[in-house]
Protein backbone atom coordinates (compact mmCIF):
# COMPACT_ATOMS: atom_id res chain seq x y z
CA UNK A 1 0.00 0.00 0.00
CA UNK A 2 1.67 3.50 -1.30
CA UNK A 3 0.30 6.38 0.94
CA UNK A 4 -2.71 8.14 -0.95
CA UNK A 5 -1.76 11.12 0.30
CA UNK A 6 2.26 11.41 0.68
CA UNK A 7 1.88 14.97 1.51
CA UNK A 8 0.55 13.74 4.76
CA UNK A 9 3.12 11.26 5.91
CA UNK A 10 5.65 12.61 8.63
CA UNK A 11 8.58 9.97 7.42
CA UNK A 12 9.11 9.62 4.04
CA UNK A 13 11.71 7.49 2.52
CA UNK A 14 11.96 6.16 -0.73
CA UNK A 15 14.84 2.89 -1.62
CA UNK A 16 17.66 5.00 0.23
CA UNK A 17 16.46 8.15 0.46
CA UNK A 18 14.44 10.27 2.69
CA UNK A 19 11.76 12.12 0.34
CA UNK A 20 10.21 14.08 3.32
CA UNK A 21 10.24 14.86 7.07
CA UNK A 22 7.54 16.75 8.35
CA UNK A 23 7.36 19.21 11.12
CA UNK A 24 4.86 18.51 14.06
CA UNK A 25 4.63 20.26 16.96
CA UNK A 26 5.52 18.53 19.89
CA UNK A 27 7.47 16.03 18.11
CA UNK A 28 11.11 15.29 17.09
CA UNK A 29 11.08 14.04 13.64
CA UNK A 30 14.57 13.19 12.28
CA UNK A 31 16.49 10.51 10.32
CA UNK A 32 18.25 8.24 12.94
CA UNK A 33 21.82 9.26 11.86
CA UNK A 34 20.70 12.92 12.71
CA UNK A 35 19.26 11.67 15.75
CA UNK A 36 22.74 9.74 16.23
CA UNK A 37 24.48 12.83 16.29
CA UNK A 38 22.54 15.34 18.33
CA UNK A 39 20.90 13.57 20.88
CA UNK A 40 23.96 11.49 22.76
CA UNK A 41 21.48 10.11 24.76
CA UNK A 42 19.72 8.21 21.93
CA UNK A 43 23.36 5.95 21.38
CA UNK A 44 22.16 3.76 24.30
CA UNK A 45 19.12 2.33 21.69
CA UNK A 46 20.90 1.83 18.40
CA UNK A 47 22.63 -1.47 18.33
CA UNK A 48 25.36 0.82 16.20
CA UNK A 49 25.45 3.83 14.66
CA UNK A 50 22.37 3.82 12.22
CA UNK A 51 23.26 5.23 8.55
CA UNK A 52 19.47 5.07 8.00
CA UNK A 53 16.09 5.19 9.07
CA UNK A 54 13.57 7.65 11.62
CA UNK A 55 13.84 9.01 14.97
CA UNK A 56 10.01 9.70 16.21
CA UNK A 57 10.53 11.58 20.37
CA UNK A 58 6.73 12.65 20.92
CA UNK A 59 7.23 15.03 23.86
CA UNK A 60 3.71 16.60 23.94
CA UNK A 61 0.25 15.23 23.14
CA UNK A 62 -1.01 14.62 19.49
CA UNK A 63 -3.77 14.18 18.39
CA UNK A 64 -3.90 12.87 15.08
CA UNK A 65 -2.17 9.60 13.85
CA UNK A 66 1.32 9.97 12.65
CA UNK A 67 2.74 8.39 9.66
CA UNK A 68 5.77 6.43 8.12
CA UNK A 69 6.23 5.07 4.95
CA UNK A 70 9.26 3.22 3.71
CA UNK A 71 9.02 2.19 0.01
CA UNK A 72 11.39 0.18 -2.43
CA UNK A 73 10.59 1.72 -6.10
CA UNK A 74 13.78 0.49 -8.25
CA UNK A 75 15.44 -3.01 -8.57
CA UNK A 76 17.80 -4.50 -6.52
CA UNK A 77 17.30 -1.75 -3.43
CA UNK A 78 18.79 -2.85 0.25
CA UNK A 79 17.25 -1.25 3.51
CA UNK A 80 19.50 -1.28 6.58
CA UNK A 81 16.88 0.97 8.67
CA UNK A 82 17.22 1.45 12.38
CA UNK A 83 14.23 3.20 14.31
CA UNK A 84 13.37 4.57 17.43
CA UNK A 85 10.03 5.61 18.31
CA UNK A 86 9.92 7.44 21.90
CA UNK A 87 6.41 8.68 23.32
CA UNK A 88 7.08 10.49 26.69
CA UNK A 89 5.35 10.18 29.97
CA UNK A 90 1.34 9.80 29.61
CA UNK A 91 0.69 10.67 26.24
CA UNK A 92 -1.81 8.55 23.96
CA UNK A 93 -0.59 8.52 20.39
CA UNK A 94 -1.72 6.55 17.03
CA UNK A 95 1.31 5.74 14.52
CA UNK A 96 -0.16 4.43 11.10
CA UNK A 97 3.54 2.60 9.70
CA UNK A 98 4.02 1.09 5.79
CA UNK A 99 6.64 -0.26 4.57
CA UNK A 100 5.98 -1.75 1.07
CA UNK A 101 7.39 -2.20 -2.83
CA UNK A 102 5.79 -0.43 -5.35
CA UNK A 103 6.50 -3.32 -7.95
CA UNK A 104 5.99 -7.42 -7.54
CA UNK A 105 9.26 -7.68 -8.93
CA UNK A 106 11.96 -5.71 -7.62
CA UNK A 107 14.38 -7.96 -5.42
CA UNK A 108 14.61 -5.89 -2.73
CA UNK A 109 15.82 -6.09 0.94
CA UNK A 110 14.48 -4.54 3.80
CA UNK A 111 15.59 -5.03 6.81
CA UNK A 112 14.30 -2.93 9.76
CA UNK A 113 15.54 -3.20 13.52
CA UNK A 114 13.86 -0.98 15.71
CA UNK A 115 13.12 0.25 19.61
CA UNK A 116 9.66 1.37 20.19
CA UNK A 117 9.67 2.62 24.12
CA UNK A 118 6.68 3.68 25.71
CA UNK A 119 7.61 6.14 29.09
CA UNK A 120 5.46 5.54 32.27
CA UNK A 121 1.41 5.69 31.50
CA UNK A 122 1.95 6.53 28.13
CA UNK A 123 -0.28 4.76 25.19
CA UNK A 124 0.61 3.54 21.53
CA UNK A 125 -2.02 2.52 19.24
CA UNK A 126 0.87 1.22 16.11
CA UNK A 127 -0.86 -0.10 12.90
CA UNK A 128 2.08 -2.20 10.70
CA UNK A 129 1.01 -2.38 7.56
CA UNK A 130 3.59 -4.55 5.04
CA UNK A 131 3.29 -4.74 1.41
CA UNK A 132 5.76 -6.55 -0.69
CA UNK A 133 7.10 -8.46 -4.06
CA UNK A 134 7.20 -11.77 -4.44
CA UNK A 135 11.06 -11.26 -4.57
CA UNK A 136 11.39 -9.25 -1.76
CA UNK A 137 13.19 -10.67 1.42
CA UNK A 138 12.30 -8.58 4.54
CA UNK A 139 13.84 -9.14 7.88
CA UNK A 140 11.62 -6.40 10.69
CA UNK A 141 13.09 -7.00 14.46
CA UNK A 142 11.52 -4.83 16.66
CA UNK A 143 11.78 -4.74 20.56
CA UNK A 144 8.98 -3.04 22.78
CA UNK A 145 9.67 -1.15 25.89
CA UNK A 146 6.82 -1.03 28.21
CA UNK A 147 7.54 1.47 30.92
CA UNK A 148 5.08 1.45 34.09
CA UNK A 149 1.45 1.36 33.24
CA UNK A 150 2.37 2.36 29.76
CA UNK A 151 -0.44 0.60 26.99
CA UNK A 152 0.36 -0.99 23.71
CA UNK A 153 -2.10 -1.77 21.13
CA UNK A 154 -0.02 -3.44 18.27
CA UNK A 155 -1.40 -5.11 14.63
CA UNK A 156 1.11 -6.32 11.83
CA UNK A 157 -1.02 -7.25 9.04
CA UNK A 158 0.97 -8.12 5.59
CA UNK A 159 -1.09 -9.56 3.22
CA UNK A 160 1.19 -9.47 0.22
CA UNK A 161 3.97 -11.47 1.36
CA UNK A 162 7.53 -11.40 -0.01
CA UNK A 163 9.62 -14.45 -0.74
CA UNK A 164 11.14 -15.00 2.75
CA UNK A 165 10.07 -12.95 5.84
CA UNK A 166 11.54 -13.53 9.37
CA UNK A 167 10.42 -11.12 12.18
CA UNK A 168 11.59 -10.92 15.21
CA UNK A 169 9.89 -8.94 18.03
CA UNK A 170 9.72 -8.64 21.88
CA UNK A 171 7.58 -7.02 24.30
CA UNK A 172 9.05 -6.48 27.55
CA UNK A 173 7.04 -5.19 29.95
CA UNK A 174 6.99 -3.44 33.08
CA UNK A 175 4.70 -3.43 36.22
CA UNK A 176 1.02 -2.52 35.21
CA UNK A 177 1.77 -2.47 31.17
CA UNK A 178 -0.44 -4.20 28.79
CA UNK A 179 -0.30 -4.94 25.29
CA UNK A 180 -2.59 -6.46 22.65
CA UNK A 181 -0.27 -7.82 19.67
CA UNK A 182 -2.14 -8.79 16.25
CA UNK A 183 0.55 -10.24 13.51
CA UNK A 184 -1.60 -10.98 10.56
CA UNK A 185 -0.53 -12.53 7.39
CA UNK A 186 -1.47 -14.31 4.61
CA UNK A 187 1.70 -16.08 3.14
CA UNK A 188 1.71 -16.58 -0.38
CA UNK A 189 4.55 -18.73 -1.74
CA UNK A 190 6.72 -17.27 1.31
CA UNK A 191 8.99 -19.08 3.63
CA UNK A 192 7.84 -16.71 7.14
CA UNK A 193 9.70 -17.24 10.26
CA UNK A 194 8.21 -15.56 13.19
CA UNK A 195 9.68 -15.41 16.44
CA UNK A 196 7.75 -13.23 19.16
CA UNK A 197 8.17 -12.74 22.94
CA UNK A 198 6.07 -10.98 25.78
CA UNK A 199 8.00 -10.66 28.80
CA UNK A 200 6.03 -10.11 31.87
CA UNK A 201 8.59 -8.47 33.75
CA UNK A 202 6.11 -6.28 36.20
CA UNK A 203 3.64 -7.03 38.71
CA UNK A 204 0.17 -6.67 37.07
CA UNK A 205 1.52 -6.37 33.76
CA UNK A 206 -0.73 -8.18 31.13
CA UNK A 207 -0.10 -9.28 27.51
CA UNK A 208 -1.83 -11.44 24.66
CA UNK A 209 -0.48 -12.71 21.29
CA UNK A 210 -3.01 -13.03 18.93
CA UNK A 211 -1.39 -14.92 15.48
CA UNK A 212 -3.28 -15.34 12.75
CA UNK A 213 -1.09 -17.14 9.89
CA UNK A 214 -2.49 -17.90 5.96
CA UNK A 215 -0.10 -20.34 4.43
CA UNK A 216 -0.82 -21.01 0.29
CA UNK A 217 0.41 -21.85 -2.99
CA UNK A 218 3.74 -23.64 -1.61
CA UNK A 219 4.45 -21.20 1.64
CA UNK A 220 6.75 -22.56 4.66
CA UNK A 221 5.25 -20.80 7.89
CA UNK A 222 7.12 -21.39 11.38
CA UNK A 223 5.63 -19.12 14.34
CA UNK A 224 7.17 -19.60 17.90
CA UNK A 225 5.68 -17.50 20.39
CA UNK A 226 6.56 -17.30 23.70
CA UNK A 227 4.98 -15.33 27.12
CA UNK A 228 7.76 -15.42 29.86
CA UNK A 229 6.05 -14.72 33.42
CA UNK A 230 8.51 -13.30 35.80
CA UNK A 231 6.14 -11.63 38.27
CA UNK A 232 2.39 -12.27 39.03
CA UNK A 233 1.23 -11.34 35.51
CA UNK A 234 -1.34 -12.35 32.68
CA UNK A 235 -0.48 -13.34 29.28
CA UNK A 236 -2.12 -15.06 26.86
CA UNK A 237 -0.87 -17.08 23.60
CA UNK A 238 -3.55 -17.32 20.74
CA UNK A 239 -2.15 -18.93 17.55
CA UNK A 240 -4.48 -20.25 14.57
CA UNK A 241 -2.91 -20.65 11.18
CA UNK A 242 -4.76 -21.51 8.13
CA UNK A 243 -3.79 -23.87 5.76
CA UNK A 244 -4.93 -23.76 1.96
CA UNK A 245 -3.12 -25.94 -0.42
CA UNK A 246 -1.58 -29.51 -0.40
CA UNK A 247 2.28 -28.21 -0.74
CA UNK A 248 1.83 -25.62 1.93
CA UNK A 249 2.73 -25.90 5.57
CA UNK A 250 2.74 -24.27 9.17
CA UNK A 251 3.71 -24.97 12.35
CA UNK A 252 3.08 -23.16 15.68
CA UNK A 253 5.22 -23.39 18.37
CA UNK A 254 3.37 -21.61 21.21
CA UNK A 255 5.83 -21.47 24.29
CA UNK A 256 4.88 -20.75 28.30
CA UNK A 257 7.72 -20.08 30.60
CA UNK A 258 6.68 -19.32 34.52
CA UNK A 259 8.62 -17.97 37.15
CA UNK A 260 6.11 -16.43 39.53
CA UNK A 261 3.58 -18.86 40.90
CA UNK A 262 0.77 -16.09 41.02
CA UNK A 263 1.18 -15.53 37.29
CA UNK A 264 -1.86 -16.85 35.13
CA UNK A 265 -0.19 -17.98 31.62
CA UNK A 266 -1.97 -19.59 28.85
CA UNK A 267 -2.28 -20.59 25.17
CA UNK A 268 -4.27 -22.25 22.75
CA UNK A 269 -2.89 -23.04 18.93
CA UNK A 270 -5.03 -24.51 15.88
CA UNK A 271 -4.32 -25.18 12.25
CA UNK A 272 -7.28 -25.57 9.63
CA UNK A 273 -8.03 -25.40 6.62
CA UNK A 274 -10.71 -24.37 4.07
CA UNK A 275 -14.11 -25.54 5.10
CA UNK A 276 -15.98 -27.08 2.30
CA UNK A 277 -19.28 -26.40 3.50
CA UNK A 278 -18.69 -22.87 4.12
CA UNK A 279 -17.13 -22.81 0.39
CA UNK A 280 -20.19 -24.72 -1.27
CA UNK A 281 -22.42 -22.27 0.67
CA UNK A 282 -20.99 -19.18 -0.53
CA UNK A 283 -20.89 -20.70 -4.06
CA UNK A 284 -24.95 -20.89 -3.79
CA UNK A 285 -24.65 -17.21 -2.93
CA UNK A 286 -22.99 -16.51 -6.73
CA UNK A 287 -19.04 -16.38 -5.25
CA UNK A 288 -16.85 -18.04 -7.44
CA UNK A 289 -14.64 -20.76 -5.85
CA UNK A 290 -11.63 -18.70 -5.84
CA UNK A 291 -13.88 -15.08 -4.45
CA UNK A 292 -15.76 -17.52 -1.62
CA UNK A 293 -11.81 -18.81 -1.01
CA UNK A 294 -10.54 -14.88 -0.25
CA UNK A 295 -13.36 -14.26 1.36
CA UNK A 296 -12.88 -16.70 4.35
CA UNK A 297 -9.52 -16.48 4.12
CA UNK A 298 -10.03 -12.62 5.11
CA UNK A 299 -12.51 -13.79 7.44
CA UNK A 300 -10.03 -15.41 9.36
CA UNK A 301 -7.64 -13.08 9.05
CA UNK A 302 -10.36 -10.52 10.82
CA UNK A 303 -10.90 -13.04 13.62
CA UNK B 1 -41.52 -25.45 -18.36
CA UNK B 2 -39.39 -23.16 -15.78
CA UNK B 3 -37.74 -25.88 -13.65
CA UNK B 4 -37.52 -29.66 -14.89
CA UNK B 5 -35.73 -32.54 -13.32
CA UNK B 6 -35.41 -35.83 -14.85
CA UNK B 7 -34.93 -39.08 -13.79
CA UNK B 8 -32.42 -37.75 -11.59
CA UNK B 9 -30.25 -40.20 -9.63
CA UNK B 10 -27.91 -38.34 -6.56
CA UNK B 11 -25.42 -40.29 -4.64
CA UNK B 12 -23.37 -38.80 -1.40
CA UNK B 13 -20.62 -40.20 -0.25
CA UNK B 14 -21.27 -43.15 -2.04
CA UNK B 15 -24.34 -43.85 -0.94
CA UNK B 16 -27.83 -43.66 -3.68
CA UNK B 17 -29.87 -41.44 -1.64
CA UNK B 18 -32.18 -40.20 -4.99
CA UNK B 19 -33.12 -42.58 -7.43
CA UNK B 20 -35.21 -41.38 -10.13
CA UNK B 21 -36.85 -38.10 -9.10
CA UNK B 22 -38.78 -36.25 -11.74
CA UNK B 23 -40.31 -32.46 -10.57
CA UNK B 24 -41.60 -29.48 -12.99
CA UNK B 25 -42.04 -25.99 -11.83
CA UNK B 26 -43.35 -23.54 -13.79
CA UNK B 27 -43.17 -19.54 -13.10
CA UNK B 28 -44.79 -18.75 -10.38
CA UNK B 29 -46.07 -21.41 -9.09
CA UNK B 30 -45.61 -22.20 -5.27
CA UNK B 31 -45.06 -26.04 -4.83
CA UNK B 32 -44.42 -27.82 -1.37
CA UNK B 33 -42.04 -30.94 -1.27
CA UNK B 34 -43.43 -33.36 2.18
CA UNK B 35 -41.13 -35.87 3.07
CA UNK B 36 -40.13 -37.87 6.28
CA UNK B 37 -36.57 -36.97 7.85
CA UNK B 38 -34.18 -38.44 5.51
CA UNK B 39 -36.13 -38.98 2.42
CA UNK B 40 -33.69 -37.34 0.17
CA UNK B 41 -35.42 -33.65 -0.13
CA UNK B 42 -32.34 -31.52 1.21
CA UNK B 43 -30.29 -33.88 -1.08
CA UNK B 44 -32.45 -32.88 -3.77
CA UNK B 45 -32.48 -28.82 -3.16
CA UNK B 46 -28.36 -28.73 -3.38
CA UNK B 47 -28.80 -30.99 -6.34
CA UNK B 48 -30.12 -28.52 -7.58
CA UNK B 49 -28.08 -25.58 -7.02
CA UNK B 50 -25.08 -27.94 -7.85
CA UNK B 51 -23.68 -28.40 -4.27
CA UNK B 52 -20.25 -30.86 -5.23
CA UNK B 53 -20.79 -33.00 -2.23
CA UNK B 54 -23.48 -34.80 -3.92
CA UNK B 55 -22.74 -36.47 -7.27
CA UNK B 56 -25.56 -36.51 -9.92
CA UNK B 57 -24.99 -40.01 -11.57
CA UNK B 58 -28.02 -40.20 -13.99
CA UNK B 59 -30.76 -37.83 -15.04
CA UNK B 60 -30.95 -33.84 -16.13
CA UNK B 61 -31.75 -30.46 -14.89
CA UNK B 62 -33.19 -27.85 -17.00
CA UNK B 63 -33.56 -24.52 -16.33
CA UNK B 64 -35.85 -21.88 -18.38
CA UNK B 65 -34.70 -24.68 -20.85
CA UNK B 66 -31.06 -24.96 -20.35
CA UNK B 67 -29.79 -28.05 -19.50
CA UNK B 68 -27.62 -26.60 -15.98
CA UNK B 69 -26.96 -30.07 -14.84
CA UNK B 70 -22.83 -29.89 -15.13
CA UNK B 71 -23.33 -26.52 -14.09
CA UNK B 72 -20.90 -24.93 -11.39
CA UNK B 73 -23.34 -23.55 -8.21
CA UNK B 74 -22.29 -20.19 -8.87
CA UNK B 75 -23.60 -20.19 -12.68
CA UNK B 76 -26.86 -21.85 -11.48
CA UNK B 77 -27.21 -18.83 -8.70
CA UNK B 78 -26.54 -16.12 -11.46
CA UNK B 79 -29.48 -17.72 -14.05
CA UNK B 80 -31.54 -17.13 -11.04
CA UNK B 81 -31.69 -19.88 -9.12
CA UNK B 82 -31.60 -19.75 -5.38
CA UNK B 83 -31.56 -21.94 -2.35
CA UNK B 84 -32.40 -21.35 1.46
CA UNK B 85 -30.19 -23.83 3.89
CA UNK B 86 -32.18 -25.66 6.60
CA UNK B 87 -28.81 -25.55 8.41
CA UNK B 88 -26.45 -22.46 7.26
CA UNK B 89 -22.84 -22.91 7.87
CA UNK B 90 -21.20 -20.05 10.45
CA UNK B 91 -18.39 -18.20 8.75
CA UNK B 92 -16.64 -16.25 11.04
CA UNK B 93 -14.83 -13.10 10.51
CA UNK B 94 -17.21 -12.36 7.89
CA UNK B 95 -19.82 -9.41 8.91
CA UNK B 96 -22.98 -10.16 7.16
CA UNK B 97 -23.14 -6.97 5.92
CA UNK B 98 -19.97 -7.43 3.74
CA UNK B 99 -21.64 -10.77 2.11
CA UNK B 100 -24.78 -8.76 1.42
CA UNK B 101 -22.48 -6.91 -0.35
CA UNK B 102 -20.72 -8.85 -2.16
CA UNK B 103 -23.94 -10.46 -3.37
CA UNK B 104 -25.53 -7.24 -4.67
CA UNK B 105 -22.36 -6.19 -6.54
CA UNK B 106 -22.14 -9.47 -8.03
CA UNK B 107 -25.90 -9.80 -8.90
CA UNK B 108 -26.03 -6.28 -9.46
CA UNK B 109 -28.90 -6.10 -6.90
CA UNK B 110 -30.21 -3.07 -4.09
CA UNK B 111 -29.36 -3.44 -0.71
CA UNK B 112 -31.32 -0.13 0.05
CA UNK B 113 -34.70 -1.39 1.80
CA UNK B 114 -34.05 -4.49 2.14
CA UNK B 115 -31.78 -3.99 5.17
CA UNK B 116 -34.77 -1.90 6.41
CA UNK B 117 -36.09 -5.83 6.53
CA UNK B 118 -33.48 -7.24 8.49
CA UNK B 119 -32.34 -6.19 12.63
CA UNK B 120 -29.29 -3.80 11.84
CA UNK B 121 -27.75 -5.52 14.68
CA UNK B 122 -27.56 -8.72 12.68
CA UNK B 123 -25.90 -7.11 10.03
CA UNK B 124 -22.63 -6.30 12.01
CA UNK B 125 -22.17 -9.83 12.88
CA UNK B 126 -20.32 -12.49 11.63
CA UNK B 127 -22.18 -14.60 8.79
CA UNK B 128 -24.72 -16.99 10.79
CA UNK B 129 -22.26 -17.00 13.80
CA UNK B 130 -24.40 -17.65 17.08
CA UNK B 131 -27.81 -16.63 15.69
CA UNK B 132 -30.80 -18.02 16.83
CA UNK B 133 -32.92 -20.31 14.68
CA UNK B 134 -34.94 -17.32 13.49
CA UNK B 135 -32.32 -15.08 13.22
CA UNK B 136 -31.06 -18.04 10.72
CA UNK B 137 -34.00 -17.87 9.16
CA UNK B 138 -33.64 -14.30 7.99
CA UNK B 139 -30.76 -14.16 7.05
CA UNK B 140 -31.09 -16.09 4.44
CA UNK B 141 -33.93 -14.73 3.42
CA UNK B 142 -32.93 -11.32 3.13
CA UNK B 143 -29.88 -12.88 1.24
CA UNK B 144 -31.80 -14.53 -0.80
CA UNK B 145 -33.25 -11.40 -1.77
CA UNK B 146 -30.07 -9.48 -2.33
CA UNK B 147 -29.71 -12.53 -5.16
CA UNK B 148 -32.87 -11.35 -6.68
CA UNK B 149 -33.81 -14.60 -7.62
CA UNK B 150 -36.47 -16.54 -10.22
CA UNK B 151 -37.02 -19.33 -8.13
CA UNK B 152 -36.61 -20.42 -4.68
CA UNK B 153 -35.87 -23.85 -2.58
CA UNK B 154 -36.55 -23.07 0.79
CA UNK B 155 -34.94 -25.97 2.76
CA UNK B 156 -37.21 -26.42 5.82
CA UNK B 157 -37.79 -22.66 6.52
CA UNK B 158 -40.37 -23.36 9.17
CA UNK B 159 -38.11 -25.99 11.44
CA UNK B 160 -37.37 -24.48 14.69
CA UNK B 161 -39.02 -21.87 14.55
CA UNK B 162 -42.51 -20.92 16.73
CA UNK B 163 -46.03 -20.18 15.21
CA UNK B 164 -45.25 -16.71 15.29
CA UNK B 165 -41.86 -16.41 13.66
CA UNK B 166 -43.20 -18.96 10.76
CA UNK B 167 -45.96 -16.76 10.70
CA UNK B 168 -43.89 -13.18 9.69
CA UNK B 169 -41.05 -15.82 7.50
CA UNK B 170 -44.78 -16.81 5.43
CA UNK B 171 -45.59 -13.12 5.44
CA UNK B 172 -41.92 -11.82 3.57
CA UNK B 173 -41.60 -15.24 1.66
CA UNK B 174 -45.47 -13.94 0.22
CA UNK B 175 -44.63 -10.00 -0.06
CA UNK B 176 -41.59 -10.39 -1.57
CA UNK B 177 -41.53 -13.87 -3.72
CA UNK B 178 -44.84 -14.69 -4.25
CA UNK B 179 -46.78 -11.66 -5.11
CA UNK B 180 -44.04 -10.71 -7.86
CA UNK B 181 -44.77 -13.89 -9.32
CA UNK B 182 -41.21 -15.72 -8.39
CA UNK B 183 -41.48 -19.48 -8.11
CA UNK B 184 -41.54 -21.13 -4.76
CA UNK B 185 -40.33 -24.69 -3.79
CA UNK B 186 -41.42 -25.04 0.16
CA UNK B 187 -39.42 -27.59 1.52
CA UNK B 188 -40.80 -28.99 4.75
CA UNK B 189 -41.26 -32.25 6.49
CA UNK B 190 -43.52 -30.90 9.32
CA UNK B 191 -45.93 -28.90 6.60
CA UNK B 192 -46.71 -25.67 9.80
CA UNK B 193 -45.74 -23.28 6.98
CA UNK B 194 -48.70 -24.75 4.52
CA UNK B 195 -50.92 -22.63 7.22
CA UNK B 196 -49.65 -19.64 5.78
CA UNK B 197 -49.00 -20.25 2.13
CA UNK B 198 -51.33 -22.07 -0.28
CA UNK B 199 -49.31 -23.82 -2.26
CA UNK B 200 -50.58 -25.10 -6.09
CA UNK B 201 -48.72 -28.40 -6.31
CA UNK B 202 -48.43 -31.00 -3.51
CA UNK B 203 -45.61 -33.44 -3.60
CA UNK B 204 -44.12 -36.05 -1.88
CA UNK B 205 -41.28 -37.82 -1.52
CA UNK B 206 -40.14 -41.14 0.09
CA UNK B 207 -36.91 -42.83 -0.13
CA UNK B 208 -35.04 -41.06 -2.68
CA UNK B 209 -38.20 -40.73 -5.26
CA UNK B 210 -41.20 -38.40 -5.90
CA UNK B 211 -44.56 -40.62 -5.23
CA UNK B 212 -47.67 -38.64 -4.97
CA UNK B 213 -48.29 -35.04 -7.44
CA UNK B 214 -51.42 -33.15 -6.08
CA UNK B 215 -52.84 -30.22 -6.39
CA UNK B 216 -55.12 -30.63 -3.14
CA UNK B 217 -52.51 -29.86 0.00
CA UNK B 218 -55.19 -29.90 2.34
CA UNK B 219 -55.91 -33.66 1.23
CA UNK B 220 -52.45 -34.69 0.95
CA UNK B 221 -51.40 -33.49 4.78
CA UNK B 222 -54.48 -34.79 6.13
CA UNK B 223 -53.39 -38.28 4.81
CA UNK B 224 -49.89 -38.05 6.26
CA UNK B 225 -50.86 -37.10 9.14
CA UNK B 226 -53.47 -39.69 9.78
CA UNK B 227 -51.42 -42.53 8.07
CA UNK B 228 -47.93 -41.22 7.53
CA UNK B 229 -45.79 -41.04 4.63
CA UNK B 230 -45.58 -44.87 4.58
CA UNK B 231 -49.21 -44.82 3.66
CA UNK B 232 -47.62 -42.84 0.39
CA UNK B 233 -45.96 -45.78 -0.80
CA UNK B 234 -48.74 -47.97 -1.08
CA UNK B 235 -51.40 -44.93 -2.45
CA UNK B 236 -52.69 -46.29 -5.77
CA UNK B 237 -52.15 -42.87 -7.66
CA UNK B 238 -48.07 -42.58 -7.22
CA UNK B 239 -46.92 -40.25 -9.36
CA UNK B 240 -44.60 -42.26 -11.60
Amino acid sequence: MVMKNARNVHFWQIDNKVKNILKVNGVTLLTSPEAWEKFNWTRKYFSKRPKQGYFIWIKNQVNFPLFSCVSIAHKNISQKLQNLLIVEKGLKVSLQGSCNSLKKTLNGKHKANGKIILKQGSSLKYNHIHTWGEKDIVEPEYEFILEKNSKLDYTYKTLFTPKKLKINNSFNLSAGASCDIKMIANCVGTEMNIKDVLILKGKGSSGIINLRLVSGKKSKVLAHSQVIADSESKGHLDCQGLLTDKKSNISLIPELVCKNKLAQITHEASIGKISQEQLNYLRTRGLTEKQATNLIINGFLET
Amino acid sequence: MFLEIKNLKVESNGKKILKGVNLEIKKGDVQVLLGSNASGKSTLCHAILGNPKYKITSGQIFFQGKDITNFTPEKRVRLGLALSFQSPPAIKGVKTSKLLNKISVIKNSKLKGLEQIFNKHLLKRDVNLDFSGGEKKMSELIQILVLNPKLVIFDEVDSGLDLKKIRSVAEMIKKELIDKKISVLLVTHSGSILNFLKPNITNVMVSGKIVCRDKNYKKVLKTIKKYGYEKCKKCPFLAD
